[in-house]
């Protein structure tokens, strides 16, 4: 499922697969500092780098022990450079797996060893290995898989769509949405962390929009590459790892129910309702590490957009031409968690809105359902699904200014 | 350290079940027992929701006594009987998704390599012929090409049999099951010659009929993998219920299919010959390779 | 200064340095002070297949991501993107914004049918045609320096980035550190440095290939500025 074009990093150290000692030791010499410390007070520094190098520089910085990849455009840039910081000794294990639900079930295997694991895909390869990820909640893995967003349905292409999230939302992992080359640098590093404490132990997904942000350069304040989060500690979490080293030693972990009975399906409805309780617990830590789980700009605005991911940076460009050269004030509220969902904040923020627009990359307005459900009974604004644009497409602010602006002309 | 866990806190003695004093008094953890020793120790495996004589539960169940070392071991299975029988071990199982097993045990082996590299951890994949022949084939073979170093065990009664019946790739050509209401039509899988292409440093065919000699292969397949690298055994643990072997027969039908087609194999590789001599001198001396 | 913001669409064929060229043009806008995004978009690294790179620049923040649907410029470097239709933009010029600007790379006004003209016309676009290659052919003695005479023009075109901050981007580009590039790229830029024997020598005849379709901008009316520059 590898095809298209990889864009590689011509590297001025040797490449992949060569371990120079003064690497060895750098990555060696890397100390460790508390989150905190990480996300808000180490001095960063500006690079102009593209989302997959964001990525690439957050795993670096993260800690982690063990990495599997298997190649799929647009996430190869992501996964490849990883291997390079393995060859580095910033990450401890890492392969190439067979196939999606191979890396899938590899990452999950390693989570359960109690080691920190991180893996990427895109589009297909989430499909191939949904049937995994899908699992991941209720088996309480710490796990962050990085998603770089592309088309899945026919028309097969490498483009960027995120109609693969529609079902990835329903799972029990939590999910963010990055904007950008800096969300991802910030996000990707925060979902360790949040992934692994003791009330949440879930998988974290951070996705981005492919492409747009994987292979586009832009501005990221990073902290210096000699620091590192704190390793995973996994005896302080919500279930034990399969290491042995808990007892009791009767331990089936991932309890199959065995029949249909009364007895299974309470066992299913409680654990997963812990699961989504477990989903909502992270929203602490979301308020905490990420500056909460919306951004709202012109709160007070007649007309707000709500957009996750590039649709949020098409909506900026929109909001800014409706003022400078409209004269008008949009509103725009960033949806940085697409779960947990922003609810409550959904609802405090639009309960003066007229127009509500709900920009989007994909053909089946996954946010905009959400949305919808959020603010029924909360808010007389009328909700407008769209505009979306299919198969990988950008989304030119002049839709979105059609869309705010219905009586003017923007397209031609 | 596991033996240090498993032990109960004096002041909580009084509290703790029968069955759990008995696994830790009389149980199989810290020495290896034998199968001539059944019926004097607690063993790994008591009860299970099996069918009435089931061959697959005996496999089982002697498996767990060949374990060298049950209180570091990780059992890995997938939908099928086998699981039904291995969620109740009183190890760590892992029941993944359909056909996962391999994958997770690969990366499994490699996380606790990394965070125990002094203490060796064994993880042995159990799953049916479906899961591993079938639906977690291309993970089995990976694996095997990437030399993970884990146990597979192939529970082959040559039928899905937890679905109700249906032909899998080790079905027999001819057998006329369900999805193959015609007779199937193709060769049963050769699974020991893919596990040979893959240089598979040991690699066993057997059946239950021996009971010794069942747990003294489970143990050299985890000492070899542990050391050297992946090792498969693929023991015939027949359906009583889809084939329609009378409960009282089990055992004779695995000895007539052991004289017909389903002889007891063992391939070593000279690598894991010499590894064994090393730990074990006599016992590997003992050792017949009768590669077919 | 006011806020300056140009969104490019450059269409090419492989191996003629189109997203090499966004990259110095994007950098460039950087060095000197402003904000640039780049997409570049290729199907499959193949030499002479259809190559599109779309790049943001301006003086001011830029949000917005992806490939540009609605450019105020458009870049042709080769003839046949129109002629052939080996573009994954058609018409070339479509989704240009009124009053835009059409760079093509061409010695001769290309043959366009009747909707065409009309089209633009409407739009009123503005069509300019610079003898690229040629410029390349006679100053640096090679094809592939076609992609520098194309961000040379539009420095004097649009003004920004000016020439300083191009002249620095093609440095970083041949002589600095960290760029993402493709491995078709890199064999390519290989085969440059093997031509020129010094890197030095390659960067002193880009400039002058960058200053000559300057100059040749400037010369036909097309540049805001009027002044023509030395190397």
């Amino acid at each position: 499922m590898s095809e298209g074009a990889g864009v590689e990093v011509k590297s001025t150290s040797a490449g992949a697969g060569v371990v120079k000692d003064s690497e060895t030791s750098e990555a060696a010499g890397q100390k460790v500092v508390t989150p905190e410390y990480m996300f808000f007070e180490a001095p960063r520094e500006r690079a102009f780098i593209t989302g997959s190098e964001a990525a690439k520089e957050a795993i670096r910085r993260a800690n982690v022990d063990v990495a599997i990849s298997y190649p799929i455009t647009p996430q190869s840039e992501t996964m490849q450079q990883v291997g390079a910081l393995w060859a580095e000794g910033y990450v401890k294990e890492y392969y190439r797996g067979e196939e999606e639900i191979g890396v899938m079930s590899a990452i999950a295997g390693s989570s359960r060893a109690g080691a920190r694991s991180l893996t990427a895909t895109a589009g297909p390869g989430l499909m191939r290995g949904m049937e995994v990820v899908a699992s991941w909640p209720g088996g309480r893995m710490p796990i962050v898989l990085l998603i770089m967003c592309r088309v899945i349905n026919a028309p097969l292409s490498i483009q960027p769509d995120n109609a693969e999230l529609a079902y990835l939302i329903n799972t029990g992992n939590i999910v963010f949405h990055a904007e950008n080359q800096q969300d991802f640098f910030d996000y990707t590093l925060k979902a360790f962390i949040i992934s692994e404490r003791p009330e949440v132990t879930l998988p974290v997904a951070v996705a981005v929009d492919g492409f747009f942000v994987t292979h586009a350069r832009g501005y990221v304040m990073m902290p210096s590459k000699d620091i590192k989060l704190p390793p995973r500690d996994p005896y302080h979490e919500a279930v034990p790892v399969m290491d042995n080293e808990n007892p009791p030693a009767r331990l089936s972990r991932d309890a199959p129910i065995q029949k249909s009975n009364f007895i299974s399906y309470h066992v299913h409805a409680s654990w997963q309702q812990e699961v989504w309780a477990a989903v909502e617990r992270s929203r602490k830590y979301i308020d905490m590490y990420m500056g909460g789980l919306v951004e709202i700009v012109n709160p007070d605005a007649d007309t707000i957009v709500i957009a996750s991911g590039s649709a949020v940076s098409q909506s900026r460009e929109a909001v800014r031409q409706a003022e400078e050269d409209l004269g008008e004030r949009i509103g725009l509220i960033k949806v940085r968690s697409l779960r947990p969902f922003p609810t409550k904040e959904l609802r405090e923020a639009c309960k003066n809105a007229k127009r509500i627009i709900v920009p989007e990359f994909n053909c089946v307005g996954w946010l905009y359902r959400d949305v919808a459900a959020a603010l029924y009974g909360h808010s007389k604004a009328e909700i407008i699904p769209g505009p979306r644009v299919f198969g990988g497409i950008s989304l030119p602010t002049e839709m979105i200014l059609q869309y705010i602006f219905p009586d003017k002309k923007f397209i031609f | 350290m596991s033996m240090d866990n498993l032990k109960i806190s004096p002041a909580l003695e009084k509290y703790m079940t029968k069955e759990y004093r008995d696994l830790v008094e009389r149980g199989p953890y810290g020495k290896q027992k034998k199968v001539s020793e059944m019926g004097t120790f607690k063993e790994i495996i008591e009860e299970h929701p099996m069918c009435a004589g089931c061959a697959m539960t005996l496999f089982i169940r002697l498996t767990m006594i060949g374990l060298p070392n049950p209180e570091h071991t990780i059992l890995v299975g997938t939908a099928g009987c086998g699981r039904l029988a291995l969620s109740q071990t009183s190890i760590p199982f892992i029941y993944g998704n359909y056909g996962d097993t391999n994958a997770v045990a690969s990366g499994l082996k490699r996380g606790l390599e990394m965070r125990f590299p002094e203490q060796p951890k064994d993880v042995v994949v159990m799953a049916g012929d479906g899961g591993l022949a079938d639906i977690g084939f291309s993970t089995v073979l990976h694996s095997w090409f990437r030399k993970e170093k884990f146990t597979t065990i192939m529970l082959d009664n040559e039928v899905y049999g937890n679905t109700g019946g249906q032909e899998s790739g080790m079905t027999q050509r001819g057998a006329i099951l369900k999805m193959a209401p015609k007779g199937k039509k193709y060769e049963k899988m050769d699974m020991l010659g893919l596990a040979k292409t893959a240089n598979v440093p040991y690699i066993v065919r057997m059946t239950v009929t021996n009971p010794t000699r069942v747990a003294s292969v489970v143990r050299k397949a985890v000492l070899i993998a542990r050391e050297i690298g992946p090792t498969f055994i693929q023991a015939y643990t027949s359906c009583n219920i889809e084939y329609a072997i009378p409960t009282p027969k089990v055992i004779d039908d695995a000895k007539s299919l052991e004289a017909e087609r389903y002889g007891f194999q063992e391939f070593i590789s000279d690598e894991a010959k010499a590894f064994l001599e090393s730990i074990e001198p006599k016992k590997a001396k003992a050792t017949k390779s009768t590669e077919a | 200064m006011n806020k300056e913001r140009y969104n490019i669409r450059m269409a090419g064929i492989g191996g003629q340095g189109v997203v090499t060229a966004s990259h110095i043009l994007s950098n460039g806008m950087v060095i000197m002070g402003g904000e640039s995004t780049l997409v570049p978009f290729f199907g499959s690294e193949k030499r002479l297949a259809p190559v599109e790179s779309y790049v943001r620049i301006a003086n001011g923040k830029i949000y917005e991501i992806g490939e540009i649907i609605y450019p105020n410029l458009i870049m042709i470097f080769h003839p046949q993107v129109i002629t052939h239709g080996k573009s994954y933009t058609m018409p070339f010029y479509s989704g240009l914004k009124p009053n835009g600007v059409v760079l093509i790379n061409s010695e001769t006004p290309i043959h366009l049918v009747a909707d065409e003209e009309r089209e633009l016309m409407e739009r009123n676009a503005k069509v300019y045609y610079l003898p690229a290659t040629q410029l390349s052919r006679e100053i640096a003695d090679t094809d592939l320096a076609t992609n520098m005479a194309m961000v040379g023009a539009v420095s004097a075109i649009m003004g920004i980035p000016d020439l300083p901050s191009l002249e620095q981007s093609v440095k970083e580009r041949f002589l600095g550190k960290g760029f993402v590039v493709s491995g078709g790229t890199a064999a390519l830029d290989n085969v440059i440095e093997r031509k020129f024997a010094k890197k030095e020598q390659l960067l002193k005849k880009n400039m002058e290939v960058i200053v000559a379709a300057y100059n040749f901008a400037v010369e036909h009316g097309w540049a805001k500025v009027k002044e023509k520059v030395q190397v």
